[in-house]
């Protein structure tokens, strides 16, 4: 009778215990949901929460680096009406805040801040109530670090034309323009929707950051790089207009010929006999090398989403590494990268992280965060820039850049036609000035124009150039 | 005097609550009028009152009156929080279920027989899912509601719940009566497949788990548990390939996101406020509960995570877990066996029903629509909840007479 009971209490025991760890297992799982898992739930469309937090707080501005509003919100009786004051120029930079399609751009990578936002603050909650009965409290600003001026006359120099434009300051990374074209009006985005999502051309995608490209011969500044970052690399030769490699025939532009040529005049004529067979010297490893310290291959970091450059994906042919070395062949760059290049070679060879935002500002103007300088790779020595940088100054004094060329100070370019099959080719200018005291370095890119690089990409930059060194 | 204002006594606390709680929400409402006031007073006097009535009828446990009470008041201000008008009706429900505390106490104790009633829980319980059958209307997707001139609705299966532990407990009683387990068998999974087919998943799986435990407890033939559970398992992976409202409840719960207008609309909406909430909440009347449809009811407890935070969330989890262990320690204590396993069913009934919307609204398990214990609006289950508490009272006090009684004794 007395083992009975004490079984039967054993087994009540033993009820007790499961029953306790379902609720200390709900505990745990809660406690688990709370920490890992509560954030990216939070972050859903369907969560109303975050629209009732919208409305109650006045979204922040976003400004040019001269303080001139771009997009900024009025308190309307109900609601919030968010304005872009320019339209489809900044569409790619600061992008859109639609209850229906979401964020994009800076919108989405400052949303926190636009809000002002800061979790888990007592001080900040007690704040809230109090100004409840009052004023809607307001966001914070943020201000860029674009010039409207060059931004805008950049966009009206590329025009209906397909393409992007990127003007930066290779020394400290703020970037003075970036355009993308064809762009979208964020004022319309959730009537022209539809519409935007059946174009062709794709006008979501930012071509400064995100769209790959077939180099062509700007790609001949890494070639050059890794050729005199090497001792007993051959850089000499005789130049007939055409050089043929395991039976493949690799052409040059005209055909011809540059006669007996060396790496300096290689570059300045943009020969393709002379590097497709400096690419073979050099080797798959080597040229990968030097161009994944140009940031091919490599993620770059903005406050908007970019894409990775494509530098060999797989062991190549030699006729295939021949077209590489020219910037032909499966190299695919993004504006973005090759402006990120140019820089490197103006700034001593240091690559700088690129900045879209240079201060966020509370509602009262008092500075909460200035983005400092960093260098996102040291890709090569100081000498072989200074030798590069001689070369590109000559490609505009004597070369294929002449087009980008001022007359009051030195540019250091390099152009580019690349050809695309099936479609007309792309023409590109990477460049910056004063070449002595780099002050403003640029990208651009015409996207199937079928125009060379220095007939058509040349003059835009030369314009723009001209522009900046005028204010800075 | 001293003992008035002490923090050592729980009911002081619980009127600290009480009077903090629905003082933030008044002011939330700016409803501070004559009604609210009184109504304050009158729910803290009641308590007072019921604590010291059951402290001098009752020689059982004092805890789990005092555990439901906080977890009352926690109802009544969350509600109220929701809405004025329901949280007034909450009080009234909280009397009413006081009173049903009461009736089922003097019930129980009143009446000496019940082991012998068995075949008079089968024939209710019978009546009463016939009349479910016939007369039953569908309200959020369980037809296991009776109308009654379109005004009242109540869920017979709140009493079946009862008088399902009651037969258990009776058949246990008299176990030595019986040759096989057929009448066992016959009338436990008849009750658990009466709920299957009014759709009502919930109160299907808290039966089935109250069988397996006073099974598990009190069956001489253990192999029998094995078999129980294996058939079980079974039909219920049987089931969810055959019956539809089984696979789309399993569903929502691997991937809500998938079906966020429609099925997984309210789960998701409750994943929302628990996230919203983090640990330390948004506070009373800063967060938005009422985004989740029918939070008054089945989904209150993500109404707490979100407004009074996680920890608060983990307090009630534990006052359940209190309850839960006083409910043992009396089925322990208690040396008459019908009484025994009535003292367990009902823990276990309080227990499971409490797990099973938790970590459904939570989305730790699929969601079944069962009120939560005292938390939830009102209703036929808050009165049957209340009733079951009057019975676990009962069951906690010492039957002095019965101890020689054939009834209790084995062998």
């Amino acid at each position: 009778m007395d083992r009975k009971n004490k079984i039967e209490n054993n087994r009540i025991i033993t009820v007790l215990i499961a029953l306790s760890s379902l609720f200390i297992l709900l505990i745990v799982y809660l406690s688990y949901f709370e920490i890992f898992q509560a954030d990216f739930i939070s972050n859903n469309n369907y969560n109303k929460r975050i629209w009732k937090e919208e409305e109650y707080t006045l979204r922040g501005s976003i400004v040019d680096r001269n303080d001139l509003p771009l997009a900024s919100s009025t308190q309307l009786e109900d609601k919030q009406l968010r304005e872009y004051h320019y339209g489809p120029l900044y569409s790619h930079i600061i992008g859109y805040n639609s209850r229906t399609l979401g964020k994009e751009g800076l919108e989405k990578a400052y949303n926190k801040e636009l809000l002002n936002i800061s979790k888990n603050n007592s001080i900040n909650e007690i704040k809230k109530i109090m100004s409840k009965s009052n004023l809607n409290p307001k966001g914070m600003n943020i201000r860029l670090t674009i010039d409207h001026e060059i931004q805008q006359y950049a966009g009206e120099l590329l025009g209906n034309q397909k393409g992007s434009i990127i003007v930066m300051n290779p020394v400290n990374g703020e970037i003075y323009a970036m355009i993308s074209s064809p762009s979208f009006n964020p004022n319309k985005v959730n009537e022209d929707w539809e519409r935007i999502i059946k174009n062709e051309d794709s006008p979501l995608i930012n071509r400064a950051t995100q769209g790959l490209y077939t180099p062509g011969s700007i790609f001949k500044i890494i070639t050059t790089a890794a050729a005199l970052e090497r001792q007993n690399i051959n850089t000499e030769y005789n130049c007939k207009g055409q050089v043929t490699i395991d039976g493949f025939i690799l052409k040059d532009y005209s055909s011809k010929g540059h006669g007996n040529i060396d790496l300096h005049q290689a570059l300045v004529k943009s020969c393709n006999v002379a590097f497709g067979q400096i690419a073979l010297e050099l080797g798959q490893n080597n040229l990968q090398n030097t161009g994944e310290r140009f940031l091919l291959n490599n993620p770059i970091s903005l406050d908007i989403n970019t894409k990775k450059s494509v530098l060999f994906t797989e062991k190549m042919s030699k006729p295939d590494l021949a077209s590489t070395g020219i910037g032909q062949g499966k190299t695919l760059v993004t504006p973005l990268n090759m402006l990120l290049m140019t820089s490197g070679i103006a700034n001593n060879g240091k690559i700088i992280k690129p900045i879209l935002v240079k201060d966020i500002l509370t509602s009262t103007g008092k500075n909460i965060k200035t983005n400092e300088t960093e260098i996102l790779s040291s890709a090569i020595s100081p000498e072989i820039a200074d030798t590069i940088k001689n070369m590109m100054v000559d490609v505009v004094k004597s070369g294929t850049g002449k087009a980008a060329a001022l007359s009051s100070v030195k540019v250091a370019g390099k152009t580019g036609t690349a050809q695309v099959t099936g479609k007309k080719d792309h023409a590109w200018f990477v460049g910056f000035a004063p070449a002595d005291n780099p002050k403003v370095s640029i990208v651009v890119l015409l996207e199937n124009s079928g125009t060379t690089g220095g007939e058509s990409a040349a003059p835009i930059a030369r314009k723009i150039l001209s522009k900046v060194l005028e204010k800075y | 005097m001293k003992s008035l204002f002490s923090y050592k006594i729980p009911k002081n606390i619980l009127i600290s609550i009480n009077l903090l709680g629905l003082l933030l929400v008044a002011f939330y409402h700016n409803s501070i009028n004559k009604t609210t006031i009184i109504t304050v007073l009158g729910l803290i006097v009641i308590i007072y009152l019921s604590i010291f009535i059951l402290s001098k009828i009752s020689s059982g446990d004092e805890y789990i009156f005092l555990i439901v009470s906080m977890l009352m008041s926690l109802s009544i201000i969350m509600i109220y929080r929701l809405s004025p008008e329901l949280g007034l009706k909450q009080v009234i429900w909280f009397v009413i279920g006081i009173l049903s505390l009461f009736i089922s106490y003097f019930f129980i104790k009143s009446i000496k027989i019940w082991p012998k009633w068995m075949y008079i829980y089968i024939f209710i319980s019978f009546l009463l899912f016939l009349t479910t059958l016939i007369f039953g209307k569908t309200i959020k997707g369980a037809t296991n509601w009776i109308v009654i001139q379109n005004k009242y609705s109540f869920q017979p299966a709140e009493l079946i719940k009862i008088l399902f532990i009651f037969f258990l407990a009776s058949y246990y009683v008299n176990i030595d009566k019986f040759e096989n387990k057929l009448m066992l068998s016959i009338v436990s999974f008849g009750n658990i497949a009466f709920l299957f087919l009014q759709k009502d998943l919930g109160s299907a799986l808290i039966f089935f788990t109250i069988y397996i435990i006073i099974v598990y407890v009190y069956e001489r033939d253990r192999k029998f548990i094995l078999y129980n559970i294996i058939i079980a398992s079974t039909m219920a992976v049987v089931s969810y390939f055959i019956f539809n409202h089984v696979r789309v409840r399993v569903e929502i719960w691997i991937n809500p996101w998938k079906y966020i207008d429609t099925g997984g609309y309210q789960i998701t909406q409750s994943l929302f406020a628990i996230a919203a909430g983090s640990f330390l909440g948004t506070g009373i009347g800063r967060g938005y509960p009422q985004y989740i449809p029918e939070v008054h009811n089945d989904f209150i407890f993500s109404a707490y995570c979100e407004e009074m935070g996680l920890l608060t969330g983990i307090a009630i989890i534990m006052l359940y877990m209190i309850f839960i262990y006083r409910g043992i320690k009396i089925t322990l204590e208690q040396k008459n066996k019908f009484y025994r396993i009535v003292a367990l069913g009902i823990t276990s009934l309080i227990g499971v029903q409490s797990f099973i919307i938790l970590g459904g609204v939570t989305k730790m398990i699929p969601l079944t629509g069962v009120t939560l214990p005292f938390l939830s609006y009102g209703g036929s289950s808050l009165v049957a909840s209340f009733a079951s508490l009057g019975i676990l009272q009962a069951c906690s006090e010492v039957f002095e007479d019965e101890k020689e009684d054939n009834y209790g004794q084995e062998e």
